[in-house]
């Protein structure tokens, strides 16, 4: 097998050392965390920008499309290859390149990981504060594509609001730069616009952020409940109280079997649902939030509410939550994790309507909800194995991001739209409004070359909208779930929708 | 009046009805930008009605600049036309308000001192204090960027909006965003709308996410003698666990010009640094006990304020031309932006340059994020141009920016108000382009002539 003219050029720009072409290496770029439709042409690991330059210009040039890459780990499909072309990984651009502690900021390569910038701060007392679930794997690039969330996002807010400058390689091959070192430049918010489009708009190529100081006192609490709602309430009253904690996370009793038996993070078995409750900041304000946090949940009828000791209980309790999609894993063939957004006011009418959904479908879901903002997370258990399961878990999973729209919500919190629900934007968004993206994107990305088939709808639908992720990998066209049986706790889809 | 605009006054007076276009001369010369005196002020009481006046101005190549209250008008370069005054005033209504979810809707004229008194029945807020103060829109905010001090907290108007729907030059009115407090459905059209002071559409509806009020507040104030001081203070500060509301250093003329009225004669002489704190009673005792404890490390003694006198005091400074227009000549106001860690230095730098250009300032900085506000009094308006290029020279070698937020009309034949663009000019004018191809907002009024 020889390598084709278009992996030729590659290797000629950015050295022979970074391609890769070979079938078998490609494979490996097939999916992410979500699913699968098929293998890019190449996969190529720049290091450097001038690298990312002669990428986008030979793509130009040959009108083949380009993808970037962090670690994979979106849950969107942001990097998966629609219409094949060039995969750009930027895992050989992973330098911290400055760290600047009196400016409470650091600039950084799309490459490195979100968890190794807050490791690189915290001699100094300093963190970065988005911290999405794969914190330890996924990169601060992917995060600016998919403004990435987190537990902690509710009082700190997510990735853009950390986003203060971006170095930009254009469709065209232009480099630009965005925002700056310091807040308000003149002129409009290119970073704001970038942050959160996926990759359809540029490839970017370094990132400042801004880096806060880590809090005095941290107080952790689990509130455990033998009823769904009295927790739902909780979130409902502590919202409506003006109590803002660092991370407000609900497990339902589903899911807390699962984690227990994963990773006896303490959480009880016996129960319908957990609030991890976290207060940060000033001792004296975490004191007393936690008392109000715990006199709330009591008259909610938590039927007790624990609080982390020594930072050792806490991790153990955190350890639950960050590996609840992984312990879900362990228990079914496959899951699939949905992210709706609702008001939060209205969580105990959605919790019903999920549950409602999984008896009509006759499907096991559990849900694991950033509560706090609204933010949920379902995670339909199937196995793919079962063509019909698979057509259920598509159409529930449907109906409860429906759900959400009707709810005034949205179809996602902060996994993005990627190939999994552009078809569902016209749920929250009228023809001009999505007209008016669909200009925007073309301002940027004239011939649709940067990361084709994601976020907005291909306007090829008609009729009822719903998710066009394939579940199954019985009619799949596929090898990735025989050839990698690992990758089964997560759900690969088979790319069975297209040609 | 030509025929053309009269013509297209009675059309828009076919859109939004006879009594809300107005094109009496001393009404126009009351919305009259940088000299530039419109041909009729429209007041457009729904979106429906701005999308379908904007589309009939886009179609006449009528230029357009929407307003609210003015209190931000002088921001931008002279228009290179102006047509219609949009005027936003009589939408000022909340369309949607669950104080338990803490989300709200509400219309561009909505003045904030009116929202912040329709939020306070819950206790609830918008974290936000802009020059303008009370009497600034929400639209205007938006459109401006505009924020005070309390970012230093809360952030702006970019942390904590939510939703949008705006009009467009085509008579579409485009959503974006929602009412949920975390969203990434699609582009965030907002962040382009705020700041980009009306040249791109017009914001009919905003979404924000609220806050509760902090349940007690406590101003305390330091003189300091000496910049090094109060920049060893604002680092001992920022390296605590402390988190103030907001932190201003007053230098210049800003001591003595808007300080508390009790201060002795030294006192006035001196820096001043301001310090709010919020929260409940053992929090606010703690920074007390805690700045108490900095200050005195830095050789220094702070006093707590009368909540009487601070509050009254902190509109002042947070609407410090306003505060000292009625006294003062203004010659023009003038906000720079650094990195945190050169504040101080540009404070000193500033009013050096100041002195060499003969004027004097009032220096406003908010130390704990990097934004400077300068108030520039008594200075030549033949000076104005070379004050201003040596402040924005010096913000620049600290790598900053500058930006005249106002100045007099016929000073900005030669002063750039924002300064040079950077390499991403060719994608906002292809984001303008997008927004407004037949280039009727406010033309010409932004960065690079947009």
């Amino acid at each position: 097998m020889h390598p084709s003219p278009l992996v030729r050029e590659l290797e000629r720009r950015v050295g022979r050392e970074a391609v890769l072409w070979r079938p078998e290496d490609l494979m490996l770029y097939e999916y992410d965390a979500l699913s699968s439709r098929r293998a890019p042409d190449a996969v190529v690991f720049p290091t450097s920008t001038e690298h990312v330059v002669e990428i986008m210009r030979l793509a130009n040039r040959e009108r083949v499309p380009v993808v970037g890459r962090g670690a994979g780990t979106s849950l969107s499909g942001g990097p998966v290859v629609a219409e094949g072309g060039i995969v750009v990984s930027f895992a050989r651009m992973k330098k911290i390149l400055e760290i600047d502690i009196e400016n409470q900021r650091a600039r950084v390569q799309p490459g490195v990981v979100n968890l190794d910038l807050s490791l690189a701060v915290a001699d100094a007392g300093y963190y970065y504060a988005p911290d999405p679930s794969s914190q330890k794997a996924c990169t601060i690039g992917g995060n600016v594509a998919e403004n990435s969330g987190g537990p902690h996002t509710l009082a700190y807010g997510v990735t853009s609001q950390h986003v203060l400058g971006l170095e930009v390689v254009l469709a065209g091959g232009e480099v630009i730069h965005t925002g700056a070192s310091f807040w308000d430049r003149p002129g409009y918010d290119l970073t704001g616009f970038l942050v959160g489009s996926e990759g359809t708009l540029g490839l970017v190529t370094e990132i400042t952020v801004r880096l806060m100081r880590r809090p005095e006192a941290v107080k952790t609490l689990l509130a455990i409940y033998n009823q769904v709602g009295d927790a739902t309430r909780t979130v409902a009253m502590l919202t409506a109280h003006g109590i803002t904690p660092a991370a407000l996370e609900m497990m339902d009793g589903v899911t807390l079997r699962a984690v227990e038996a994963a990773t006896g993070a303490g959480y009880p078995t016996d129960s319908a649902a957990v609030l991890l409750i976290e207060v940060e900041g000033l001792r004296e304000a975490v004191d007393e939030q936690a008392d109000i946090i715990e006199q709330v949940c009591r008259r909610n009828q938590a039927r007790e509410v624990l609080r982390a000791r020594t930072e050792e209980a806490r991790a153990r309790l955190w350890r639950g939550r960050k590996n609840a999609f992984g312990a879900l894993g362990r228990i079914s063939p496959s899951y699939y994790v949905q992210d709706g957004v609702i008001p939060r006011t209205r969580l105990p009418e959605m919790l019903d309507d999920i549950e409602r959904v999984a008896q009509r479908y006759g499907l096991l879901i559990g849900n694991i909800f950033h509560a706090g903002d609204g933010n949920l997370h379902p995670l339909i258990l199937f196995d793919s194995r079962d063509p019909a399961e698979c057509e259920r878990v598509v159409e529930a999973a449907s109906e409860i991001i429906a759900k959400c729209a009707e709810m005034g919500g949205s179809i996602t919190g902060e996994h993005g739209v990627g190939l999994e629900k552009n078809e569902l934007m016209p749920l929250i968004f009228s023809p001009d409004d999505l007209e008016m993206m669909r200009r925007l994107k073309a301002a940027w990305n004239p011939d649709g070359l940067l990361n084709p088939g994601k976020v907005l709808p291909s306007g090829k639908m008609c009729g009822e909208l719903r998710i066009q992720v394939s579940m199954g990998s019985g009619a799949s066209t596929s090898a990735v779930n025989g050839r990698l049986p690992s990758r089964r706790r997560e759900r690969v889809g088979s790319g069975g929708g297209l040609p | 009046m030509t025929t053309a605009t009269q013509g297209a006054a009675a059309e828009m007076a076919a859109i939004v009805g006879e009594s809300r276009v107005v094109t009496d001369p001393a009404a126009r010369a009351g919305y009259a930008v940088d000299g530039e005196t419109p041909q009729c002020v429209v007041y457009a009481p729904s979106a429906e009605q701005v999308a379908a006046v904007l589309r009939h101005a886009a179609d006449r190549r009528l230029a357009v600049i929407p307003v609210r209250n003015l209190t931000k008008i002088g921001l931008g370069q002279r228009p290179r036309a102006y047509d219609v005054a949009l005027s936003l005033k009589e939408m000022n209504q909340v369309w949607y308000y669950e104080p338990d979810d803490l989300t709200v809707s509400v219309e561009p004229g909505m003045k904030l001192g009116d929202f912040q008194h329709f939020l306070s029945r819950h206790n609830l807020w918008l974290p936000v204090d802009p020059p303008g103060g009370e009497k600034a829109s929400i639209g205007g905010i938006l459109a401006a960027n505009a924020s005070g001090p309390l970012r230093l907290r809360y952030g702006t108007a970019r942390d904590f909006t939510i939703g949008m729907k705006i009009a467009t030059t085509e008579g579409k009115i485009v959503k974006t965003g929602g009412r949920v407090v975390k969203n990434v459905a699609g582009y965030d059209l907002a962040k382009l709308l705020i700041g980009s002071c009306g040249t791109l559409g017009v914001i009919v509806e905003a979404s924000f996410k609220l806050f509760p009020r902090p349940a007690q507040r406590l101003t305390f104030a330091v003189a300091v003698p000496a910049l090094g001081q109060a920049r060893d203070l604002r680092r001992r500060i920022q390296q605590s666990a402390l988190e103030p509301l907001r932190i201003l250093l007053l230098a210049g003329e800003a001591p003595r010009l808007l300080g508390p009225d009790s201060g002795s004669a030294g006192r006035e002489r001196a820096l001043q640094l301001w310090i709010e704190a919020g929260g409940s009673a053992a929090v606010v005792d703690r920074y007390a006990r805690a700045l108490d404890d900095l200050a005195r490390r830095c050789g220094l003694t702070i006093e707590r304020l009368d909540e009487e006198i601070a509050a009254p005091a902190w509109a002042r400074l947070c609407d410090a031309p306003a505060a000292l227009a009625p006294a003062l000549p203004i010659t023009a106001t003038l906000k720079a932006t650094l990195p945190i860690a050169a504040t101080e230095e540009f404070v000193g730098r500033s009013e050096e340059e100041a002195g060499r250009e003969g004027a004097r300032v009032a220096v406003l900085a908010q130390v704990g994020v990097g934004v400077t506000r300068l108030v520039v009094l008594e200075a030549e308006r033949n000076r104005l141009a070379g004050l201003v290029a040596r402040l924005r020279g010096a913000a620049s070698a600290l790598g900053g920016a500058l930006v005249v937020e106002q100045c007099p009309w016929e000073a900005k034949s030669e002063i750039d108000v924002w300064g040079p663009p950077g390499d991403d000019f060719e994608m906002m004018r292809k984001i303008k382009a997008a927004w407004d191809p037949s280039g009727v907002l406010s033309p010409g009024r932004f960065v690079g002539g947009l």
